[in-house]
């Protein structure tokens, strides 16, 4: 399996329904995209994400410099 | 005395009784059939609370739409369903000054949300308690839009005061870890960073299912020191709010009637993506690197209800829990140092717009209640667009707003635009994100030693005109 979003195929099953077995859900280990088994994610082009677009993305907030 | 409402279903009772509140007993997904009724709902006019009570895979309800009109905003302050929104702005001034009004400590038996405990971090799985669901397509994931944070400052864990109740979105990335957005201007960021610059982790409760004022006023930019429980038992007009003690940490407290109290720590100095998520303004927010945290310990009512709120093109739920919030604060702060301003409207887009009506004391008095506007906590990086009318104009009645810019600007003098200052990154017109010029636009009547060379005199009513509006109402009434 892959991932939709940034194509990693580190994926992790981090829920299977509580209630029946009905769904599980899935998540990215690269980029924390989730989605459910019983979703079709469909990620529009300009919210794909390369390694290198991770690495770059903007940081909110700012990480402060540890005190002497 | 009003209604008060200690918990959630409290509340939700009260909007079925009225009619503000439909059940969907017949199993939905969770994706799109959750989103798509909160989405619908907003869409209604005075559109009700939708309470789903078998979604797919999960064991428990979901409520959505519970703040997402002005008969549910009306109802939450415990008055008649059809109080107009101006109105519910003077109920809301008059019951804010009654702040602080102190919380009521219950103990641990004594709280709703402690009836049931998961202590072993081994068997935490939020997917077991909140039934989760993806709000709007393009979300990088399951989100948690409504709940209300507590965190306390690191230097002062004992003061009170800052202690702070607030709502950021919440992503879930596992059975037990959750990203948070914690923007730089909010109160949050401040805790965050001493505790960062001592690569501390920071204490947090996020709670979810709150009596509707803990939500409102979570939601409300108040100042640093000022409690936010103090300020609901005042909105209570004087009713004291009931809260209790986390378990794992002796400086926070939570809403005692809670459905469900997630108790762990945001881990310093890591950023992981978050996002994207569709946002008030209407578009997407772009993916970010943002903060995460552990839960070790949950604490929930049995058969916890889990709100949570749809938003995305105005007007949705979130635009009418912002509306009056975000103006009250605003008309409180500005008009203890400026007492001519008569009433704010910072409901359009979280006050990125905003409509001041006031008194003009000198010339080039509007510019003054302005720049006060935009040195106040919100106003500073989220108001863009900022309109001054006279005191005789309702800042909230638009047509009466269009006649002012009409008849009271020469924008060669009266509209200012001043750039680089801190702006809204959720704003798309913002660039770079978190920087936007301020439009200010002076639309109040010249006064002196501002030079008017055209006198504006307003036209009088004909004699007895109100005695016309009963009798034509009367007549209209018979017919």
């Amino acid at each position: 399996m892959k991932c939709p979003r940034c194509d990693s195929n580190k994926i992790e099953v981090i829920a299977t329904s509580p209630v029946g077995n009905v769904w599980e859900v899935y998540e990215c280990m690269d980029c924390f995209y989730s989605w459910r088994s019983t979703e079709t994610p469909n990620i529009h082009e300009k919210f794909k994400l390369t390694k290198e677009q991770i690495d770059n993305l903007p940081v909110i907030p700012p990480v402060p410099p540890l005190d002497k | 005395m009003a209604k008060v409402y200690q918990d959630l279903r409290s509340f939700l009772t009260t909007l079925e009784e009225n009619g503000q509140l439909v059940r969907i007993k017949d199993e939905v997904d969770p994706e799109p059939d959750i989103a798509a009724a909160g989405r619908a709902a907003a869409n209604l006019e005075n559109g009700p609370a939708v309470l789903f009570e078998n979604i797919k895979g999960y064991p428990y309800s979901v409520v959505t739409n519970v703040h997402g009109s002005w008969a549910n905003h009306a109802l939450m302050l415990g008055m008649p369903k059809t109080a107009s929104t101006k109105e519910q702005f003077h109920e809301i001034n008059r019951r804010w000054d009654k702040y602080p009004v102190k919380p009521e400590i219950l103990s641990r038996e004594q709280a709703p949300c402690k009836e049931n405990t998961i202590d072993n971090p081994d068997e935490i799985n939020l997917f077991d308690i909140l039934p989760l669901y993806r709000i709007n397509e393009q979300d990088g994931g399951f989100f948690l839009s409504k709940a209300s944070i507590i965190t306390a400052d690191p230097t002062e864990p004992e003061n009170f005061d800052k202690l702070n109740v607030g709502t950021y979105r919440i992503q879930v990335k596992g059975r037990n870890r959750v990203g948070i957005q914690a923007l730089a201007f909010h109160d949050i960021a401040v805790q965050l960073e001493a505790a960062e610059r001592k690569n501390e982790k920071v204490p947090i409760c996020i709670t979810v299912g709150n009596s509707p004022l803990v939500t409102y006023m979570a939601s409300t930019p108040v100042m640093y020191t000022q409690n936010e429980y103090e300020f609901v038992g005042a909105l209570q007009d004087g009713v004291p709010t009931r809260i209790v003690k986390s378990d794992l940490f002796d400086n926070l407290y939570v809403p005692a009637g809670s459905e469900v109290v997630l108790e762990g720590y945001i881990e310093p100095r890591v950023r992981e993506v978050e996002g994207p998520f569709g946002e008030f303004p209407g578009s997407y927010s772009g993916s970010r690197r943002q903060c995460v945290i552990t839960i070790t310990h949950i604490t929930h009512r049995t058969n916890p209800i889990f709100e949570n709120l749809y938003l995305g093109i105005p007007w949705t739920e979130i635009d009418f829990l912002i509306a009056l919030n975000t103006s009250v604060p605003l008309y409180q702060q500005i008009k203890r140092d400026l007492p001519e301003v008569q009433a704010v409207n910072a409901m359009y887009t979280h006050g990125i717009g905003c409509i001041i009506s006031t008194k003009v004391r000198f010339g080039g008095f509007g510019k003054e209640v302005a720049f006060r506007l935009l040195s106040t906590p919100h106003g500073g990086s989220y108001s863009k667009i900022i309109i001054i009318v006279d005191e005789f104009v309702d800042p909230f009645n638009l047509p009466q707003v269009m006649w002012a810019l009409t008849t009271r600007v020469r924008p060669d003098k009266d509209v200012v635009v001043i750039p680089n200052c801190p702006g809204m990154p959720l704003d798309p017109s913002s660039y770079p994100a978190g920087i936007h010029s301020k439009l200010i636009i002076d639309a109040t009547t010249p006064k002196d030693p501002e030079p008017n060379p055209r006198e504006a005199e307003l036209l009088e009513p004909p004699a007895g005109y109100e005695k016309y509006e009963a009798l034509i109402r009367k007549l209209m009434a018979e017919m």
